[in-house]
């Protein structure tokens, strides 16, 4: 029995030195696809004449070969209607107005359609659409979440950075670098500066009492660590933190080597005035700061109608703070406030393992390559520049991908966050190679690729197909693409939608986020209510979602009701989930029913008195097409007596508003 | 098409003639026939739990915001009263605080302990009526979690993780087994009117779920649900039209007989199923007085957390699947948060919930309703054995007190123990992954069954793996 137990110990023993020796060593694990280097596939080619016929560019050829292999065919071509709302909504999260459709279905030239494209992709409502996608990814918000929930009042310049870098096409790599490393350029630039607040967005706990600096500090470094991994590399970082990685070849070790190029990154406020304009706003706060604080402590010894009164005096205060001065949201390096990175033992900093340096992740290394020194110049800049790195594998694959999902609902590789052992396999893994080979080559410009997808014959596919139901059967996800999948419009588009149709849409650019009003219960329920100070301006309450301010513990209800992320951490993917709450707040709604009654206005402004021609136009605005001779005849036989209000309403309900084919 | 020719007496039943009347119609050529066809006509339609033999249907969580003392309520320490005004002894060990120093002195209780009911548990002067029920009671004394802030420690209560952004108990509970209700929401939370808690909204939230197991944060009033009511200046009988003409051109633009616009179309008579019969279930006018004075609703200071938990009992009835009543709210010392003075604190707060809460567990075993809904209570962690200021204690989260009733549990039994003077849980200590995988269990559910794939990680409530409490069950 002894004996046993010693022979097990000493196997045990054994087998763990075993396993060290082979964590040392990741060439083994080195096979999984997405660490290999880019392939440069051969496109396939065709004989048929129907099949030459179809493919219009590469992409058409990778799809189609693996459609044939799967004994599958493409669909029918969308009719133009269809195609200039889905394309409009793509590219812009807006419809189409009737008269760009007509111009559309009008054009004779053989190249309409590309120009479409063209005009879209310059459209200034472009950068918007493609930047809400990349907020989403950097989990921005302009506030700091848990209790206090502080407000960042100078991120929306970040948030007009990114708009303005997709509408100018700026190359992804420097779209990368700048929010990586903007502020370690010299000379700095405020564009960078701007850029890299990309680092602070992470949710951050801030408490009162007993400082536990350490344990802070672990999670802002946490959270900034497993952000880059999931945003720019697709890969799931998060899990390496506390023990090796149970998939990936990302060790423990890997982890907290990726850390450590952050490691001297902190936060910073950096003014836009000079410092007069600081000490005079610096007075001004004071003065009424200390009003404040001479309120709240007569508060807390005040009851009943004195107490509702401090409370509203407190309130009043509160809102003649003056505004924030102009200032960067950013970080910066501190190298005398270096945190030195150590491997942390199931991620407890209190169990602090080998203390390590920045490195990129050892599967894309050769072996026994060294680490960087801690104190490098610059770190980010060396972080930028393997992540932007022509073949660094992961970097152009990753986003093309994202392009991809964001005009077909699903990805090549349709865990956008995680190309590591545990996400999808790519379907069609030479056409990722392809689009990201096209990237690299054309100078990392998205456009061209949002281009090339677009007019590809796979992309203009109708929706359905003549063999559905034997496709479904072999193919129910649309894995292959036999068909184009009609998606629902996000949160955002849906309200941006109903703005836009009923002509209230204020489609200003850029600028300070907007507040706007909610149920006075739920600004009750925020930390200070105070928080809360809903724009003056009842033109800009009409903005695209975009311009309104994303505060984490306050998502606005219309928004989150269809599927709006958290806002705490990266969202690769909105769900699109259907429930009786959403058909209670467009029906019910304190913003469906004023817009439905401007959109009333607005029918029998462009259409007159007449019936017929009000709803035909309802049905132009809403669903992009003349109503068929049924939903005609309903809608005129309710409209006998009743109100166009209700019609107008009914309208923003329809299946054909919020999806689109 | 359907005629409408009655009179409707009722608004419920104008509103049912008019369209949920028409559901059994009109669904059954809704939607293709195959085995998806629950699903795809309601996503939240009941699905069966993992464990058969599970009870608990429902929960009711009465959380107890602020962190209660265990010290006052459920955990006698007459070590520590001995040791009041003294430096905690060495052979304790240590604890963090968030605001107390290591020099502070020990606090005794002013509270009289008393044994009570069969099992002769002893639970403190400070909840007499809580304590008549204590044979239903499975008190665990020995809780612990890993943050003595109350938002880290609030989001680690509800959704298992210090940090936002994770789905809480209440939406996983709704992905997991789907709604007993068509006509309510399936997850309500009751905060205290008094304000808000550290960790925010983002606590009770769906996190990477589909908004589809979204929590309804029910309003103080009449008209708890946001779009319950008509907009202002619309009649019932116009807005009835209206909504029949959505379902008109949606079928008429369903050609293809779609399951997931099929289901939207039946996601608006679900919405009207909710308008119509849901302020039924809100409204309270049907209880008898001796129910409503067995919440203490009438009096106070009991009134406000009184109806809040008759309603909860009135959801349960409705087939609602978790319900969170808040007791604390806005300011520390509107929760249970007593820095200042316990005694003060603590007799105030309790006040405000020992008679729901006890009438509420009467209320729900005289119904036959305790067996199938598990009752917990607790707050985000316990209190400090150290005085603070004097009077007060600090946030403690090294060992406290949280109980369970009903839905399967084993009652009048105390598990686990704090060291003598109520610092560290030292006997069974239960962290909460361990009360999250029993709260699953109880209601038939398995922690590594019930998983979401989310940025390359099969997430679950559990971060780590949790122990179920086997005395418990």
């Amino acid at each position: 029995m002894r004996l046993t137990a010693a022979c097990f110990l000493i196997c045990a023993a054994f087998a763990g030195a075993l396993l060290r020796a082979q964590e040392e060593d990741v060439s083994v694990d080195r096979s999984h696809w997405s660490f290999q280097p880019r392939s440069v596939p051969a496109v396939p080619q065709f004989n048929l004449p129907e099949d030459r016929n179809w493919v219009r560019n590469p992409i058409d050829a990778f799809v189609l070969e693996k459609l044939r292999t799967q004994g599958l065919a493409p669909t029918v071509e969308a009719d133009r209607r269809t195609l200039i709302r889905r394309v409009s909504f793509d590219l812009t999260g807006l419809p189409p107005n009737p008269e760009d459709i007509d111009e559309f279905l009008n054009d004779p030239g053989p190249d309409a359609y590309e120009r479409l494209i063209d005009r879209l992709l310059a459209s200034p409502h472009y950068g918007e659409r493609a930047g809400q996608q990349w907020l989403d990814l950097v989990r921005f918000a302009e506030t700091e979440g848990f209790e206090y929930d502080r407000h960042l009042p100078h991120a929306w310049r970040y948030r007009d950075y990114v708009i303005r870098a997709f509408q100018d096409d700026k190359p992804y790599d420097q779209f990368l670098s700048e929010q990586l490393a903007g502020d370690e350029v010299t000379p700095v630039t405020e564009e960078g500066q701007i850029a890299a607040g990309f680092l602070r967005w992470g949710p951050i706990r801030r408490n009162a009492g007993n400082p536990d600096v350490a344990i802070s500090r672990n999670e802002v470094l946490t959270e900034m660590t497993d952000t880059v991994g999931v945003t720019l590399l697709g890969m799931t970082m998060g899990c390496a933190r506390c023990h090796d990685h149970k998939f990936d070849p990302i060790r423990q070790r890997d982890y907290y080597h990726l850390q450590a190029f952050l490691a001297s990154t902190f936060e910073d406020d950096v003014p836009l005035t000079d410092a007069a304009a600081q000490a005079t706003w610096k007075a001004a706060h004071a003065k009424v700061n200390d009003e404040i604080k001479k309120l709240e402590s007569a508060l807390d010894k005040s009851t009943g109608d004195s107490r509702l009164d401090l409370l509203k005096q407190i309130k009043d205060a509160e809102k003649r703070l003056p505004q924030p001065l102009p200032a960067i949201s950013t970080v910066r390096n501190n190298d005398t406030k270096r945190t030195v990175i150590h491997v942390l033992k199931r991620g407890d900093d209190k169990k602090p393992g080998d203390q390590v340096g920045p490195r990129a992740p050892g599967v894309f290394l050769s072996k026994g390559e060294p680490e960087i020194p801690a104190t490098v110049a610059n770190p980010r800049t060396t972080l930028a520049n393997w992540i932007t790195s022509p073949t660094n594998p992961l970097t152009a694959r990753v986003i093309v991908n994202r392009l991809w999902m964001q005009h077909f609902g699903r990805g090549i590789v349709n865990t956008p966050n995680d190309f590591g052992l545990n996400g999808d396999l790519p379907t069609h893994p030479e056409l990722l190679d392809y689009l990201a080979n096209e990237l690299v080559a054309g100078g990392w410009q998205l456009k061209a690729i949002h281009r090339l997808i677009l007019t590809s014959s796979t992309y203009r596919q109708a929706s359905h197909s003549p063999d559905q139901a034997r496709n479904v059967k072999q193919d129910p996800d649309n894995r292959f693409l036999w068909k184009f999948a009609r998606q629902r419009l996000s949160s955002e588009a849906i309200r941006d939608s109903l703005l836009a149709v009923s002509g209230k849409l204020n489609d200003a650019s850029g600028g300070p986020s907007v507040i706007v009003p909610v149920d006075a219960e739920l600004v009750d329920l925020l930390y200070k209510p105070s928080q809360w100070m809903v724009t003056d301006d009842l033109t800009e309450h009409h903005r695209r979602s975009i311009y309104l301010i994303k505060k984490r513990n306050l998502l606005l209800p219309f928004l989150e009701v269809f599927d709006q992320p958290t806002l705490q951490t990266s969202c690769p993917k909105r769900e699109s989930s259907t429930h009786a709450p959403q058909a209670l707040e467009l029906l019910n709604g304190a913003l469906s029913n004023e817009l439905a009654v401007a959109f009333a206005k607005r029918l029998e402004t462009d259409a007159g008195p007449d019936r017929r021609r009000q709803v035909d136009r309802a049905f132009q605005l809403v669903c992009g097409r003349l109503p068929t001779d049924h939903e005609r005849q309903l809608s005129l036989t309710f409209l006998e007596g009743r109100s166009l209000n209700e019609f107008a309403l009914a309208m923003f309900n329809l299946n054909d508003f919020v999806y689109v084919k | 098409m359907q005629q409408y020719s009655l009179t409707p007496t009722t608004r419920r039943q104008l509103l049912q003639e008019s369209f949920c009347g028409l559901g059994g119609l009109a669904l059954a050529s809704l939607f293709a026939s195959d085995s998806r066809q629950a699903r795809a006509a309601n996503p939240l339609a009941p699905k069966p739990p993992h464990i058969a033999s599970a009870k608990a249907k429902s929960i009711i969580f009465l959380f107890m915001a602020g962190g209660p003392s265990h010290l006052e309520t459920f955990d006698p320490k007459p070590l520590l009263n001995k040791l009041d005004g003294q430096v905690r002894p060495a052979e304790f060990g240590k604890a963090d605080y968030q605001f107390i120093k290591p020099d502070a002195r020990l606090l005794a209780s002013r509270r009289t302990f008393r044994k009570h009911g069969q099992s002769g548990i002893e639970v403190s002067d400070i909840l007499p009526l809580t304590a008549g029920s204590v044979d239903d009671l499975a008190i665990i004394r020995s809780c612990y979690c890993d943050k003595v802030v109350h938002s880290a420690a609030q989001y680690e209560l509800l959704s298992g993780r210090t940090v936002p952004g994770f789905p809480s108990m209440g939406s996983w509970m709704v992905y997991g087994l789907g709604s007993e209700s068509d006509s309510l929401p399936a997850y309500v939370v009751m905060p205290d009117p008094n304000g808000a808690l550290e960790a925010g909204q983002p606590m009770y939230g769906n996190g990477f779920l589909p908004a589809l197991y979204q929590p309804t944060m029910f309003r103080p009033g009449a008209t708890p649900v946001r779009n319950l009511n008509l907009p202002p200046g619309i009649s019932l009988s116009e807005r009835r039209h209206t909504v029949e003409l959505i379902r008109d051109l949606n079928l008429a633009g369903n050609i293809d007989r779609d399951d997931e616009l099929a289901a939207r179309i039946n996601s608006y008579e679900l919405a009207f199923k909710m308008q119509t019969q849901a302020p039924d279930v809100f409204n309270l006018a049907g209880e008898t007085k001796d129910t409503l004075d067995l919440y203490g609703v009438g009096t106070e200071p009991t009134d406000d957390y009184g109806r809040r938990c008759l309603m909860a009992r009135r959801l349960v009835e409705s087939g609602v699947r978790f319900s969170v009543v808040v007791s604390g709210g806005g300011a520390a010392n509107l929760q249970w948060d007593a820095h200042q003075n316990i005694e003060e604190n603590h007799n105030r707060m309790a006040k405000k919930v020992d008679r729901p809460i006890a009438g509420l567990l009467q209320d729900l075993k005289r119904r036959g309703l305790l067996d199938s809904t598990l009752v917990v209570w607790g707050g985000e962690f316990g209190r400090s054995p150290e005085a603070q200021d004097g009077k007060g204690r600090d946030h403690h989260a090294l060992g406290f007190t949280m109980w369970m009733a009903g839905g399967g549990v084993k009652g009048g039994q105390t598990i686990g123990a704090t060291d003598d003077i109520g610092l560290k849980a030292v006997e069974s200590p239960h962290h909460f992954r361990d009360i999250h995988t029993t709260i699953l269990q109880l209601m038939g559910l398995e922690q590594d069954d019930l998983t979401y794939l989310h940025q390359g990680r099969k997430e679950r409530l559990t971060e780590i793996q949790g122990k179920v409490i086997e005395e418990l069950l």
